[in-house]
């Protein structure tokens, strides 16, 4: 006669109907086979007396650090959005670091859409209503100011230490600081530019104004993050906004807005993200704030 | 034959700080071992600066720091330090939409500790230390100020480091929490390195086998609670009324009036001198420098 749960000859010990002693020992060190295991699952959500009888064979240390993980597993909080990404691939881990992010708070989105909202009400506007320019490119400026800057907000307030309130526990870790950095600057960077993009599809301006807005946007992100290795988080933000604005404003004023985002500007920002990976890497020890003032 | 040489776990030589043009750390030079040494001083004496310089998140002007004979001058040595460091600021920002368990979670992610299941029983361990397992959900938000401190303490915790570099860790702890972390500490396995300042001479005498004095950036006194007291034998006495030439006066409970100063007077009542005592004289006779 074999067992019905191992399909092995049934131990004389074993009464009928249950799983036998030695069974229940091994399923409880883990050392059952897989169809084993799960017969003998399916039989103890029937069966107090084997129930009782395997209670045992558990360890109770490996139980209390079992129920401990799995109290605080069930007391961590995971957004609809958090849940999509990790059954998408993204290690829970990688998750949590950006939680820790303000620019990926919905609030922050939230304010992000309703500035991009009002741009692009306003642009429409203008362009009916508004004073020179070429038609269709008359309301641009404002959008083409605006859009870039809210994407370099997102990021500098990835990065900046002042918004990180456990910013200390961050520099004393031995996670790089560039890795978290980057991680969560990128990942800002791309939620941002998401809304921007969108609302490109929507001002008055050429089809390819969204595709044209990508290169400006990382030239400008990157920009500000190795200008931060030289002068501190905020003054490299409002720095590359100055550095922005300027250009986006003069061109509007001799009605060629467009020129800020067309090819001749387009190499000249892909030659600046160049330079400021290269800065980046070179000085990447000054991310972690701490030793290297 | 080997030659056997001990190196000290922490050791300190000639470190300086200046903010500005005030000097945080004046040559300061320690060596500390495994167990608990207390760091005592007034505000501004120093001991945030040097603890944080332990921690390596700050850099002095001068001098040289090894921890467990690494030198956080050099990237490598300096990340293998912060793996086995834990570190509890004295001013912690938390991310307050955190629960309890996300933030300790955050933490032990930011300790390289990536594995889910062992950062759950990690997680689990320190708050149980922490008396803390009971609010794992709850916000950061709702916590009361020494809650938060115990979660500072158990995010420190993360890890069983060999170094732990508190600052004032019985801040805003009532009586019986202040009792549970001198528990704590006099329980925590592998005989780590702890150095932690505190205000509380109390603190220091229960918890601390070594204490160190650091006065207006200066390292005072180093020794045992008891060689601190012993600085102020014969320096304390008591008397019906108070004594203009003493430091300090004030009237006890028992209304008697205490004393610490250079000189008691003709017949003055000696009474044993406290840990508390012998920092207050230092002190005093550092602040008359």
């Amino acid at each position: 006669m074999t067992s019905p749960y191992t399909g092995q000859p049934a131990e004389a010990a074993a009464p009928a109907g249950h799983a036998g002693s030695s069974l229940l020992a091994d399923y409880a060190a883990g050392t059952a086979g897989a169809v084993a295991a799960w017969s003998v699952e399916t039989h103890l959500a029937g069966c107090g007396r084997c129930r009782q009888e395997l209670s045992a064979y558990a360890d109770p240390d490996r139980l209390a650090r079992n129920r401990s993980a799995v109290l605080v597993r069930s007391a961590l909080p995971e957004s609809r959005a958090g849940r999509v990404l990790r059954r998408s691939g993204v290690p829970d881990h990688v998750l949590r670091l950006l939680a820790a992010t303000p620019s990926l708070r919905a609030s922050w989105l939230l304010a992000v859409v309703g500035v991009l909202a009002v741009v692009t009400v306003e642009t429409g506007f203008v362009e009916q209503a508004g004073p020179g320019g070429p038609p269709g490119l008359r309301g641009l400026m404002p959008f083409l100011l605006v859009a870039p800057l809210l994407i370099l907000a997102s990021v500098a307030a990835a990065f900046a230490p002042a918004l990180d309130p456990a910013h200390r526990l961050a520099v004393a870790a031995p996670c790089s600081g560039l890795t978290l950095l980057l991680a969560r600057a990128v990942s800002a960077l791309a939620v941002a530019l998401i809304p921007v993009i969108c609302a490109a599809f929507f001002v008055p301006g050429p089809p390819w104004l969204p595709a044209a807005l990508l290169l400006p946007s990382l030239a400008l992100c990157a920009t500000a993050l190795a200008a931060a290795t030289v002068v501190g988080p905020v003054a490299a933000a409002a720095g590359s906004a100055v550095l922005w604005a300027l250009p986006v404003v003069a061109l509007a004023a001799t009605h060629l807005p467009l020129a800020v985002v067309q090819w001749h500007a387009q190499y000249a920002c892909a030659v600046v993200l160049l330079v400021a990976a290269a800065v980046l890497l070179v000085r990447r020890d000054r991310f972690e704030f701490g030793w290297n003032r | 034959m080997t030659l056997e040489v001990h190196t000290a776990d922490v050791q300190v030589r000639g470190l300086s700080r200046r903010y500005g043009s005030t000097r945080a750390l004046d040559n300061v030079d320690l060596t500390v071992e495994p167990g608990v040494t207390g760091l005592l001083g007034p505000n501004g004496a120093g001991k945030t600066t040097l603890l944080s310089i332990l921690a390596t998140v700050n850099e002095p002007d001068a001098g040289e720091v090894s921890v467990f004979g690494l030198d956080p001058r050099d990237r490598a040595e300096r990340v293998a330090i912060r793996r086995r460091l834990g570190y509890l600021p004295q001013e912690l920002g938390y991310h307050r939409h955190f629960t309890v368990a996300a933030f300790l979670d955050y933490v032990a992610i930011l300790k390289e500790i990536v594995n889910r299941r062992q950062r759950g029983e990690e997680v689990a361990r320190v708050l149980a230390a922490t008396g803390l397992a009971r609010y794992a959900r709850k916000r950061i938000s709702a916590l009361s100020g020494g809650m938060r401190q115990r979660l500072g303490i158990a995010q420190a915790l993360l890890g069983s480091p060999d170094l732990l570099v508190l600052d004032e860790p019985t801040a805003g702890l009532d009586p019986e929490q202040r009792l549970r972390f001198r528990e704590l500490v006099s329980n925590l396995p592998g005989d780590p390195v702890i150095v932690l300042s505190t205000h509380q001479a109390d603190d220091i005498a229960a918890i601390c086998p070594n204490v160190i004095v650091l006065l207006q950036g200066q390292v005072r006194f180093a020794g045992t609670p008891a060689e601190l007291a012993a600085t102020a034998t014969g320096h304390v006495w008591t008397a019906q009324a108070r004594d203009a030439h003493a430091h300090l006066s004030w009237r006890g409970g028992d209304s008697l009036w205490r004393h610490i100063g250079e000189q008691p007077p003709a017949g003055a009542q000696i009474v044993a001198a406290t840990v508390e005592d012998g920092y207050l004289l230092l002190s005093q006779r550092a602040g008359g420098q």
